[in-house]
């Protein structure tokens, strides 16, 4: 029965979504046809199975001359996925950007004719710039599957019962919601460390009106950095894009995803652990749109604080470095458990 | 050298899969399900691979040659599939074209088979 379950699953879970009930209701009955005509003709039920879905072939052909297999840029198996994220990107590049905009009018209502013009610029070149990464990533891993298949139909390899995988356990699933998160995430960063370095810092209000930004960064040290920031983008979007594809936690994506973790980390502790990169002026910054008075009890408070923050950065971020690994690492553990 | 009958179950499959539509819906004006058709096929001499057979109905089905319902009735529940008027329509001309299909080949091959014998 079992074998059966495992079958029928391989079968329907490369079919669209909504032909798999029919389908996975259609094939078991069949299948337990085929196993209870062997047994009446007095075989054991369990090497009636096995003949029965040795005769049916493996899932992942049977799946595809179900759904009439064709090659694709990006396949209809995919493209349910490619369109999720696609959405999710161009509409985070437009809501970041809008908001980048917005604050810079705001900081400067004069030159907004400027302004806005850098902002349409800037937006179509994004947004063509998301297309065509989310586009590429796609493009990859269907590459892949079509040239690497595990046990897809290009393979030479006889294929056997016993190679089915378990249906997953729930405690290794993705909930979508994680993945779409984590790229409206990545897209804000993207679009705030690329255009608004200097955003990132304390609003100064004067009655009600943002009258302008202290700055936490040096922008022009930081800016050195951005390539490699594109970079790790790039990889945590195609990670979260693998995610949303297989749905559950696999050893590749955990080994992705620790990557990652552990790419952003050394990323993190070149940039914090240098002192180039803060702000020198920060204090002083405050003191002139008078936040801060020179002298005061205050100012030697949140001088301190300050240099306390920018030494102590790294170590909170190592810590949270450390909690996503063991966290990730469970799940390999429990994985391989449910397994 | 290749193996001959390994050339041969090659053809072999390929003039199977042609016919294999003609065949399901010559059987399909009594519903049927699955694997009923295999075995009513199998009766009548002709061995039939379930995994074509299965993605063939539904897609029969798509293309609007069948209809289909579901019994539940019975011990488990089974799809069973029938033909519709259009699906009538299409078996009928589909036998026209089968049989001149055939008698073209056959004369060719026949025609081919003489000139062997008369040159011999």
């Amino acid at each position: 029965m079992e074998q059966i379950k495992r079958y029928v699953y391989a079968v329907t879970r490369q079919l669209p979504q909504k032909q798999r009930p029919e389908i996975e209701r259609e094939l078991h009955s069949l299948i337990e046809d085929m196993v209870e005509e062997r047994v009446l003709s007095g075989k054991d039920a369990e090497s009636a199975t096995e003949e029965v879905l040795l005769e049916l072939g493996n899932p992942n052909a049977l799946a595809a001359n179900y759904r009439g297999k064709q090659r694709f840029l990006i396949s209809p198996e995919l493209f349910y996925s490619y369109m999720v994220v696609m959405k999710i990107v161009l509409i985070s590049i437009f809501v970041s950007m809008t908001a980048v905009f917005a604050i810079e009018f705001i900081l400067n209502p004069m030159e907004i004719a400027v302004q806005f013009a850098n902002y349409l610029l800037s937006l179509f070149m994004v947004i063509i710039q998301g297309f065509a990464w989310v586009t590429i990533s796609f493009a990859i891993i269907e590459y892949a599957g079509v040239k690497f298949p595990k046990n897809g139909p290009g393979t030479k390899k006889e294929w056997k019962p016993s190679q089915l995988s378990p249906v997953p356990n729930p405690s290794t699933l993705i909930k979508p919601s994680e993945p779409i998160t984590s790229i409206i995430f990545s897209i804000l960063f993207l679009v705030l460390f690329t255009f608004s370095t200097h955003m990132f810092g304390i609003f100064v209000f004067q009655e009600g009106q943002l009258l302008n930004v202290v700055p936490f960064f040096n922008e022009e040290v930081f800016r050195r950095f951005i390539p490699i920031i594109w970079l790790l983008i790039a990889l945590s979007i195609l990670r979260d894009c693998l995610k949303i594809i297989t749905k559950k936690w696999t050893k590749s994506l955990i080994g992705l995803h620790i990557l990652f973790v552990i790419a952003s980390f050394l990323l993190a502790l070149i940039m914090f652990t240098n002192p180039m990169i803060w702000n020198s002026n920060f204090t002083n910054d405050l003191v002139e749109f008078s936040l801060l008075s020179e002298g005061s009890e205050t100012f030697d408070l949140v001088a301190t604080i300050w240099e306390r923050a920018t030494q102590g950065i790294i170590y909170v971020i190592a810590l949270i470095t450390l909690i996503d690994i063991i966290h990730t690492s469970l799940k390999a553990y429990r994985m391989k458990n449910a397994g | 050298m290749k193996d001959i009958n390994e050339v041969i179950n090659g053809f072999m499959q390929e003039l199977r899969r042609g016919t294999i539509i003609l065949l399901v819906l010559s059987q399909l004006r009594e519903p049927q399900y699955g694997y009923s058709l295999v075995s009513v096929l199998e009766g009548k001499g002709v061995a039939i691979d379930p995994g074509t057979l299965y993605p063939l109905l539904r897609r029969l089905e798509k293309q609007e040659l069948l209809e289909s319902k579901w019994d539940t009735d019975d011990t488990r529940p089974r799809k069973y599939y029938l033909l519709n008027s259009f699906g009538k329509e299409v078996y009928e001309q589909l036998c026209a074209e089968w049989k001149k299909m055939i008698s073209s080949v056959e004369a060719v091959i026949e025609r081919e088979e003489d000139k062997g014998n008369g040159t011999n």
